[in-house]
């Protein structure tokens, strides 16, 4: 009898150890995984933040850029920079024949006149002398550079010629080759050209879409908590809506592009491939979460306050605004932040209303196209040039810091504001 | 308070039955209450004598399936009519509840939140006056006029219910409903609010439930005893406990049952 209890009680034991084993188990392959994720976009992205640069001298040869003597600003700015842009690289080697001479050209960015004009620009007093001036490489060459792009392909496989790898190669050894840290990624919006392509359009589509959704889905989404919390009858007409706004939470966030697409764009005749519609879309797709949010934080606060304030003889109203509501913002408001956070991360409903348009143009109102951070990264990840390989984890890193903060500044918000009640 | 021998009945329930969806919980029940006096409710777990309290301010109005029929009049005037509004009856009639609930709020916002939304004071000054009193009456006064604007709930359980009194009477009710006032509470702080229930009948009727016998004898003129949802037998508190007419009554007062 006695041995027997004690074989269950060992039992007892060697279950509980298992399970704790299968417990740890489970939480160290989540954390590998999370692991292999981040140390893969990290390891791939950062030197997106990096961008190489060609230092070429430019001789500012006034006869070439067709000005006459004391130009004016005017004149400045009109001048034609692209044949002493085209001279300057062609310089790089005397021997160059026409061939090498074009490809000595597709080095540097489609930008680079615009670069040697603002050189210009900034000192007009260069007229007549020789600079050297940083123009940007062509991704190519910038991969080559960040060593992610692999030399020992046969040449017609490559997108660099040995010509251009021997004329880069002696740059480099000239200490003519550098690598700053990547403002354009920053201040640039897309372009088709890898290393000219930056964030700020998505990213400021990104931020007016979210801004749209919170005004349109917080206050709808509250008032509707509210009213269903603490005023409506329960009957069956108001739990069909319960449960129905459950099922729009679970609804395939496509759908609500679709719901964009054929009312927004086809019936109100919104503006296509803007944040205000796409912000629209992602607040449908918001408000069923905030909404059980909210109701849940307001099934939260204790029926003892309610009851103390009605004792006190406050109207159902004033009970509500004055202590409900009050105690339950803080869970309000990070079930907000997290469902703007989820908005934030959607890429299917922004895609079908447009928002997945070539945009190269930074949007300085919620009506101008835009596209967004997930949206971008998809479009990056689509292209074919090695160069936005790196984009697609470097724009995968800013909107990861992006959701992080927004997850940090929830936290902050339900420590500091949660009240303890008796 | 007698007039002339007479007594100055406060409230007078009529018949009064109340369901809970298809579930009676009360049964007729007719009771006088004094006015001026302290009236215990006693009985077992689910008597319904809580169910009853309720009734008097209409509380039961927030649970969606509670039915209340009769008569309850309150200085000759139904409250149950349709004519009565809700906000203005709390006004008169205040209530402390079982638990200790204060709004997470401070001291001072607690007391000042009935005056406030009856609009009893037209300034500062007299919101003062009135947090001040109503905090002296609770005997509360002393040991808190120092931290006026620190949090209600980080008082202790017996303060943070003398707290919930004086919040109550701040608005000056006539009446105050006591729902198992020291249920919560350790014999000291029990033995301050029964002082001060003794003190607040001069200018209150006060409505007690209570599941402690001595409590009942101790604090109350009256006595009720429910059982069952019926009200078994009602008088003066010495007759109940000394010589009562029912079986049942007595049963429960020895200690034989519930």
């Amino acid at each position: 009898m006695n041995k027997n209890k004690e074989q269950l009680l060992n039992k007892r034991y060697k279950a509980e150890q298992r399970f704790r084993l299968y417990g740890l188990s489970a939480i160290f392959m989540a954390l590998l995984f999370l692991t292999i994720f981040i140390f893969k976009i990290f390891s791939t992205g950062y030197s997106a933040f990096q961008k190489t640069w060609l230092i070429v001298p430019v001789t500012f040869d006034a006869e070439l850029m067709m000005l006459d003597q004391n130009p004016s600003k005017e004149d400045l700015q009109d001048a034609d920079y692209y044949d002493i842009a085209l001279k300057s690289m062609a310089d790089l080697d005397p021997n160059a024949n026409e061939d090498q001479e074009n490809e000595l050209k597709r080095m540097v960015s489609y930008f680079f006149e615009k670069e040697i004009k603002n050189e210009l620009l900034n000192d007009p007093y260069l007229i007549g002398k020789t600079k050297e001036v940083y123009l940007t490489a062509s991704d190519d060459l910038d991969q080559v550079f960040k060593g992610n792009y692999p030399r020992d392909l046969p040449e017609d496989q490559r997108r660099v010629s040995d010509y251009q790898l021997k004329i880069f190669d002696q740059l480099v050894a000239n200490g003519k080759v550098e690598s700053k840290f990547n403002i354009s990624f920053f201040t640039n919006a897309d372009s088709r050209e890898a290393e000219l392509a930056g964030i700020a359009s998505s990213f400021m589509g990104s931020i007016f879409s979210i801004l749209v959704c919170l005004m349109i889905a917080f206050p709808v989404a509250v008032l509707a908590a509210i009213y269903l919390e603490e005023f409506a009858p329960k009957n069956r007409f108001t739990d069909f809506i319960e449960v129905n706004i459950n099922n729009l939470a679970a609804v395939p966030s496509i759908v609500f592009g679709l719901l964009g697409l054929g009312v927004l764009l086809a019936i109100f005749q919104l503006p296509r491939s803007t944040p205000l519609v796409g912000g629209i879309t992602l607040s449908l797709m918001t408000l069923p979460t905030i909404i059980i949010a909210a109701r849940a934080s307001l099934k939260a606060v204790p029926p003892s306050i309610r009851e103390a304030a009605l004792a006190m003889g406050a109207s159902r109203m004033q009970t509500t605004m004055h202590h409900t509501v009050p105690l339950s913002m803080p869970g309000t408001l990070s079930g907000t932040i997290i469902g703007l956070a989820q908005a934030l991360g959607e890429t299917a409903p922004l895609i079908l209303i447009g928002m997945v348009a070539f945009v190269n143009t930074i949007p300085g109102s919620p009506m101008d196209p835009a596209a967004s951070l997930p949206v971008q990264i998809y479009i990056w990840a689509e292209s074919a040039e090695r160069g936005f390989v790196e984009k697609v984890s470097a724009c995968i890193m800013v909107l990861l810091g992006f959701l992080i903060m927004m997850n940090l500044f929830a936290q902050i918000i339900r420590h500091k504001f949660e009240k303890k009640w008796s | 308070m007698r007039k002339n021998g007479v007594k100055m009945i406060k409230i007078k329930a009529k018949d009064v039955d109340v369901f809970y969806g298809k579930k009676q919980a009360l049964f007729n029940i007719s009771l006088d209450i004094e006015e001026n006096q302290v009236t215990a409710l006693i009985g077992p777990s689910g008597c319904g004598k809580s169910t009853f309290l309720r009734c008097l301010n209409r509380m039961n109005d927030v649970i969606d399936i509670c039915n209340v029929k009769g008569e309850i009049l309150i200085n000759d005037f139904n409250i149950n009519d349709k004519s009565c509004d809700v906000v203005r009856l709390r006004e008169k009639i205040g209530m402390v509840f079982q638990k200790p609930n204060p709004f997470p709020k401070t001291l001072y916002e607690n007391v000042s939140y009935g005056p406030t939304i009856h609009g009893m004071a037209q300034s500062k000054q007299e919101m003062d006056e009135i947090v001040e009193t109503s905090l002296k009456k609770a005997a509360l006064w002393e040991e808190v006029k120092d931290r006026l604007h620190e949090p209600g709930t980080g008082l202790s359980g017996g303060q943070q219910q003398r707290l919930c009194i004086a919040r109550a009477i701040s608005v000056r009710p006539e009446v105050i409903l006591m729902d198992e006032p020291c249920s919560a509470l350790d014999p000291i702080a029990t033995a301050q609010i029964e002082e001060l229930i003794d003190e607040l009948k001069k200018e209150h009727t006060i409505i007690i439930v209570t599941h402690s016998m001595a409590q009942a004898a101790r604090v109350s003129q009256n006595t009720g005893f429910f059982h069952l949802g019926q009200l078994i037998e009602h008088g003066s508190t010495d007759k109940i406990f000394k010589n009562p007419d029912n079986k049942k009554t007595q049963d429960y007062i020895t200690g034989r049952f519930g």
